[in-house]
């Protein structure tokens, strides 16, 4: 198969298509691609629909999903707005808001892509890399196509490739993320790498920003991660409000909704769960494991282990992934009302409290997942690897140890981006939600001991 | 692009420090110029020096700007942001800034000290004659309403011929007062704090970018810090005393109603408004008084504790906090991350969004700890517009 997609014989294509029917062998691979790419995300779409106990005011999230991924369509926003496309946690989207652009995160869960892309790109790579350079080349899913920018922070060895395939593509700016963050000028580089990237951003729109423009947006993502926290207190009800593999879908919506559509919703969403609270209509039973899942990130339509530990009994109570929690629990502090002073205060929030793995000590990402244990009663933790995913498998070593002293059992799963390791998934989460259903039973006599 | 920037920095640091070291220049001959006794003879007003130190150090703040506007200017990277970066004033502000809360008690607190000690003693009378606080309330008020140890620590000569009761009651009260209130003096007592406060918040209204230091930075201020120190407690056995440099004299006795010549330290005040108006609490990093009952914060009932586990070392802390405390983020063992610069402002508190990480405790009892929802209050301001925008549409959508 030749699926290495070149541009050139494709606009000769397109060209001849003109004149001949639309038969050629291209078009044909190209809309096999489109009909299973879409059979799958409606697949799983459907499964987190039917998982039950999803709330109402979920829907306008699924629709948003469906219509990404299903009906391939654009991001839903005004006509003239450009969107600028984003990777990893660590763009700012106040200064994409800022100029008028819709941010839009192009980190990419797709089976069908990732199958392109394995061609493209190197064995051993992620499969996140592998489905976006699958979609770049196929040129069908229009949030990839219609980027007038594309901002790929330097993190892992991985997307700092992928800017320089991206490049050959699509107008691409990468961004220096600084390595540490122990030192100050660390986080000092970070703003000084913020004011080369808005000229960039200017470019895109021919807006410029302004004092107002920026205050502005960072109160609307501000709104945002105050809804997204009144979200996290229903989170951490006992039983629980909410499933988390819902959860995790809204949090996947936020990629491609406009922040105050999303918020709006969110807080529809909120006032359903207060209700739910009041009512005391739970979506757990008070036995169900917690379980909590942290590691790689989890992307529609890879949303097999969330659905995973849902669907064999357990209940899903928190993440800590850069699609999910992450992305939006940090909020940006102003403490200084000036211009720098607001470019500092989002250099801050987009990296000093970043857990992500790229950085050279990040002790503090154990102690994050500590403190949700606490916070959410987790009894299990789910490690999710993706193959190829290095920092993340780096990291697991002193998680394990340190989640050995609480007592709290973690279970590392590795997995790519096809349903064939499906079934051996499906084990070894059953036999761990299991073990956490055996070990409650063990010791749910002796407090009554205890208490007497 | 990382040398422009050092560029950048390497010229407006060193445009501030000449300006005030012209400032320091001039201070030191300032005893041939003729205006130095200005202000202790009968001519004109108490607070006529105060006004000339205020009009100085506007000339002085409009001149840093100016000239770090032009050095901007001229720059690749960052000339692009001259206007945004370096304009009085842009319009708009960060609406979901929370307005009221535990700062607005420290404003209040500060206005009654800074009124109190001023003019106590025209409302009260001259009450507590003995007992000595470490506070500013500066004895060349004639009359004050409590006495103050900073006087007798700049001059330890005269404690030779003082009987031994009142070297006890010195050291008694100012011991009393390190462990009962500590640096929280400084935070919420301090008139010179105050008057800091209010250039930074003018400058926060105005919208005009500030200096950041960094630790590097920090740690140069710590020689000076040392230096001031050594000063205040060794110029009175050499023979002159640390009041003839404290800028805070010009404050207090001048505002009271009492004729005090400018000294050298009307122009160091120069150099403090003109720093507090770029580095918040400027004077207080290297402010010896409050360095000294620092030193004795082990002992202190105030505290700021911290639960290690909430942190996401966030370094909102950090950035908010005046006096550049690094460990108040980085610290993952202790509890208690109480330092001798620490003032006690609680603005780390009240910049921390995470739930109980931070908290100022009192002798063990936690008053004032860090919430994500106070910290986030500011925003129900927006909540509560939408949830009236979504009826409106409802109901639109219900007549159709």
């Amino acid at each position: 198969m030749s699926l290495i997609y070149n541009k050139k014989t494709n606009q000769e294509n397109n060209h001849e298509s003109n004149t001949k029917p639309p038969t050629t062998m291209e078009e044909r691979q190209r809309q096999r691609f489109v009909d299973k790419a879409t059979k799958v995300s409606a697949k799983y779409l459907r499964r987190l629909e039917e998982l039950n106990g999803a709330p109402e005011t979920m829907q306008p999230f699924f629709k948003v999903l469906k219509d990404i991924y299903v009906d391939m369509k654009n991001v839903e926003k005004p006509a003239d707005t450009k969107i600028v496309g984003t990777y990893c946690v660590m763009v700012p989207d106040e200064l994409i808001y800022a100029v008028g652009a819709q941010p839009v995160k192009l980190c990419s869960g797709s089976y069908t892509a990732f199958a392109i892309g394995d061609d493209l790109v190197p064995r051993d790579a992620c499969p996140l890399i592998k489905a976006v350079m699958g979609f770049q080349a196929m040129e069908v899913m229009p949030i990839y196509d219609d980027c007038a920018l594309m901002v790929v922070p330097i993190t892992c060895d991985c997307k700092k490739k992928m800017v320089g395939m991206l490049k050959e593509r699509v107008p691409t700016y990468s961004l220096h993320v600084p390595t540490a963050k122990s030192d100050d000028t660390d986080m000092e580089q970070y703003v000084q790498e913020l004011y080369q990237l808005i000229p960039e951003l200017e470019k895109v729109t021919g807006q410029t920003i302004s004092y107002q423009s920026l205050a502005k947006s960072i109160d609307q993502m501000g709104f945002a991660q105050y809804q997204m926290s009144k979200f996290n207190t229903y989170k951490k009800h006992v039983p629980a409000l909410i499933k988390g593999t819902h959860a995790m879908a809204l949090m996947n919506a936020f990629s491609y909704m406009p922040v105050e559509q999303w918020s709006q919703q969110l807080h529809l969403l909120n006032q359903e769960l207060a209700r739910r609270k009041k009512d005391k209509h739970y979506v757990s039973k008070d036995k169900q494991p917690r379980i909590m899942v942290t590691g790689s990130p989890i992307i529609f339509p890879n949303i097999k282990i969330p659905l995973l530990i849902e669907e064999t009994g357990g209940i899903l109570v928190g993440d800590e992934t850069c699609m999910g929690e992450r992305s939006l629990y940090d909020p940006t502090v102003v403490v200084d009302q000036s211009f720098d002073g607001l470019m500092r205060s989002l250099a801050n929030r987009y990296t000093r409290p970043c857990t992500c793995p790229t950085f050279v000590d990040n002790s503090q990402r154990i102690y994050r997942i500590k403190q949700m244990i606490a916070d959410h009663q987790v009894q299990g933790v789910v490690y999710h690897v993706l193959r190829g995913c290095l920092v993340y498998d780096f990291e697991y070593q002193t998680l394990e140890d340190e989640l050995g002293k609480l007592g709290v059992p973690v279970i590392r799963v590795e997995s790519d981006y096809n349903e064939e390791d499906i079934e051996q998934l499906r084990i070894r989460i059953e036999a761990f939600i299991e073990l956490i259903k055996l070990k409650d039973l063990a010791l749910r006599p002796k407090k009554p001991e205890i208490a007497g | 692009m990382k040398k422009i920037y050092l560029k950048l920095r390497k010229t407006v640091t060193p445009t501030v420090i000449v300006i005030c070291g012209v400032l320091i220049l001039l201070s030191l001959f300032a005893a041939n110029l003729f205006f130095f006794e200005f202000g202790s003879d009968d001519s004109g007003y108490a607070i006529t020096p105060v006004l000339i130190i205020l009009l100085l150090s506007i000339i002085g703040i409009v001149l840093c700007l100016w000239l770090r506007r032009r050095i901007v200017r001229n720059d690749p990277v960052m000339g692009r942001f001259v206007g945004e970066r370096m304009s009085l004033g842009p319009v708009g502000t960060n609406k979901s800034q929370r307005k009221f809360g535990f700062m607005t008690i420290r404003w209040l607190i500060m206005l009654i000290s800074f009124f109190g000690l001023i003019y106590g003693v025209k409302w009260l009378g001259q009450g507590f004659g003995n007992i000595e606080i470490p506070i500013f309330a500066c004895p060349i008020n004639q009359d004050q309403l409590i006495d103050s140890s900073c006087y007798t620590l700049s001059h330890l000569n005269s404690l030779v011929g003082m009987s031994w009761s009142e070297i006890g009651i010195f050291f008694g009260s100012l011991l009393l007062s390190i462990v009962v209130l500590g640096r929280f003096i400084c935070g919420f007592l301090c008139p010179m704090g105050l008057l800091q406060d209010l250039t930074h918040e003018t400058r926060q209204g105005l919208k005009i970018e500030g200096l950041s230091l960094n630790e590097k930075l920090y740690q140069r201020l710590k020689p000076i810090k040392w230096m001031m120190l050594l000063l205040f407690l060794g110029l009175g056995f050499v023979g002159g005393n640390f009041c003839n440099i404290c800028p805070a004299i010009t404050v207090s006795p001048a505002l009271a109603g009492f004729k005090v010549s400018l000294f050298l330290s009307g122009f160091f005040m120069i150099v403090v408004i003109i720093g507090s108006f770029f580095k918040r609490r400027f004077f207080c990093n290297i402010c010896p008084l409050g360095y000294l009952i620092g030193l004795g914060h082990r002992i202190s009932l105030f505290r700021i504790k911290k639960d290690c586990q909430a942190c996401t070392e966030c370094g909102a802390c950090y950035e908010a906090c005046p006096m550049g405390i690094k460990t108040i983020y980085t610290e993952r063992e202790k509890s208690d991350v109480t330092t001798a610069d620490c003032i006690m402002c609680g603005e780390c508190i009240d910049k921390c969004p995470e739930n109980k990480a931070l908290a100022m405790s009192f002798g063990g009892v936690k008053f004032y700890s860090a919430s994500r929802k106070t910290f986030m209050s500011g925003h129900k301001k927006t909540e509560r517009k939408l949830k009236r925008f979504i009826r409106k549409r409802d109901k639109n959508e219900s007549d159709l």
